[in-house]
């Protein structure tokens, strides 16, 4: 079993990463390689039928938001974004993603769903615009898969554990090392990458309005998906974190620990206790309720009418 | 007793599952949560009371949890477009379904007790859907154990006797299946027993066979992985 990062490189030598993941997953968990292969090939023809689906947009649950990668995919087919097209490209799949996700569609949780857009949104825009092999964006989920893998030994992968580090954070962590391997990275620094990555969200709290996975995680996902880039492009050129990922993680989980838990996913503090988010939190519970009300009344006359029935 | 060596969560339920939004612990692992419940009633249910833990209870409706629950407890699985449709296709079925909160002790978050009655059966399961999909189920009809859904699994209901657990594993063993872990416990000595068994390959139904027949074996059932 791959134990930590310190471990991983030295196991990793100068093989390819991909391969050494697939190899300790398949010890480890009975499951082929080409089997996981096989099952990221599927899963990644689901984030690409994600991204189009949600780029023409809707409406989310909550009614809150579901238009974003929309507005920015019209903005950029108009030639009105003034960033360059991999930043852009990236923040518009992730904005579509979560979209699709905020609608209960069907998307791929990596690692959750509230983060699903950070590691789709950072490498379809990077294989698009770069001309990358799809085959090669597979082997690269493989090491986004293999990355959250070892954070997961240490840390619960979800925001009521430990707040958004815990789920957009590690997501970055994983879609920078996968970047980093797919622009041809050595195994330290697809490690470096995501050290990067993940250092920067530390502290990261999970105050979604009204509890719902919508704000902030629908934008949030598009920021930190360009930041993941970022990341991989300074392990690229060489940039080390001085801090080891190893002991990032110690610290995510002790910074998670130390949370208040108004702060972990239940919408008792932060973004959620504003003015702002109380509204619109009194406004789905009235909702909610009403919608429970008319079901119950629903049920009640069906009842009735069976009984009527059957007394007839 | 206990024999486990903690696994590593693997490369698939990092990058997945497929499933739909908007949560992969409200909505993906409390579906699979509710199919868990299903899977060990192993009968159409007929009425299904979820009891939820404080903070799910404050957070399940606005992530889907509600629709979620009841379509894994249905029998959908968590990549299934219907989750949405799901507390109406179960009124359809004549499934009556009942959330109320229970403070369930010094547990996750985002625990939930079931209890699942078909026409002849009934069971009851607590678990936690710990994030990204990924569930620990730690009571199974009053019995302590840890139950993950991500390999194959013999659940045995049993009467407590000496050589028990040498008796099956001799017919695993003898079906070439190497096992992951193995758990028991019991109510009291002599009394009523539960064995979990988490094997590396799928049983055949004639390994099944045999152990049913076992003396003082009540109930086997066997799941795969929980998808």
């Amino acid at each position: 079993m791959i134990e930590s990062f310190a471990h991983l490189e030295k196991l990793a030598g100068g093989r390819d990463l991909a391969d050494v993941f697939l190899e300790s997953d398949e010890q480890e968990h009975a499951v082929p390689g080409d089997q996981i292969l096989e099952a990221l090939r599927r899963r990644r023809a689901v984030m690409r039928d994600c991204v189009e689906r949600g780029k023409g947009g809707g409406t989310s649950m909550g009614k809150l938001v579901g238009n974003e990668g929309k507005l920015l995919n019209d903005a950029f087919l108009a030639g009105k974004t003034f960033m360059d097209p991999l930043t852009v490209k990236a923040e518009i799949y992730a904005l579509s993603v979560m979209g699709e996700n905020s609608r209960m569609g069907v998307i791929v949780a990596a690692p959750t769903a509230g983060a699903g857009g950070v590691v789709p949104g950072m490498l379809l825009a990077l294989e698009e615009e770069r001309h990358i092999d799809p085959e090669r964006t597979v082997r690269a989920l493989v090491v986004a898969g293999g990355v959250g893998s070892i954070i997961a030994l240490s840390a619960n992968i979800s925001g009521a554990a430990g707040g958004c580090q815990n789920e957009v954070g590690v997501a970055s962590a994983m879609g920078a090392a996968a970047v980093a391997y797919m622009m041809g990275g050595s195994t330290r620094q697809s490690i470096h990458a995501a050290a990067i990555a993940l250092k920067n969200t530390l502290g990261l709290v999970c105050d979604p309005v009204g509890g719902l996975v919508e704000v902030p995680c629908v934008k949030r996902n598009a920021l930190f998906a360009v930041h993941g880039l970022t990341a991989a492009q300074l392990a690229l050129a060489g940039v080390e974190s001085v801090i080891p990922m190893d002991e990032i993680v110690e610290a995510m989980v002790r910074i998670g620990r130390a949370l208040p838990r108004g702060l972990r996913e239940t919408a008792e503090g932060g973004l959620a206790t504003t003015l702002t988010g109380c509204t619109i939190g009194d406004r789905l519970k009235n909702e909610a309720n009403e919608r429970r009300a008319e079901r119950a009344a629903e049920r009640e006359r069906a009842a009735q009418e069976r009984k009527e029935s059957v007394s007839s | 007793m206990a024999i486990r060596h903690d696994r590593k969560v693997s490369i698939l339920d990092v990058m997945g599952p497929v499933m739909v939004g908007p949560s992969s612990s409200h909505t993906a692992g409390t579906a699979r949560l509710g199919r868990v419940a299903r899977e060990i009633l192993d009968e159409d249910p007929v009425a299904v009371h979820f009891y939820l833990h404080p903070p799910l209870g404050a957070t399940y409706r606005g992530h889907g949890s509600d629709f979620a629950l009841v379509g894994g407890s249905i029998g959908l699985s968590v990549d299934d477009p219907r989750i949405p449709e799901a507390i109406r296709i179960a009124e359809q079925m004549d499934v009556d379904i009942t959330f109320s909160e229970e403070d369930l002790g010094d547990v996750h978050p985002n625990t939930v007790r079931i209890e699942i009655r078909g026409k002849t059966r009934e069971a009851e399961i607590s678990g936690s859907s710990i994030g990204g999909g990924v569930i620990e189920v730690f009571k199974i009809n009053g019995f302590q154990t840890r139950f993950k859904g991500d390999s194959p699994t013999l659940l045995l209901f049993y009467r407590d006797r000496p050589g028990m657990i040498s008796e099956v594993t001799k017919i695993i063993a003898e079906e070439g299946i190497n096992i992951a872990s193995l758990s028991c416990s019991r109510k009291q000595r002599g009394k009523d027993a539960f064995m979990q068994i988490d094997v590396d390959s799928p049983m055949s139904e004639a390994a099944l066979q045999r152990i049913r027949a076992m003396p003082d074996v009540e109930e086997a059932k066997y799941l795969d992985r929980i998808p």
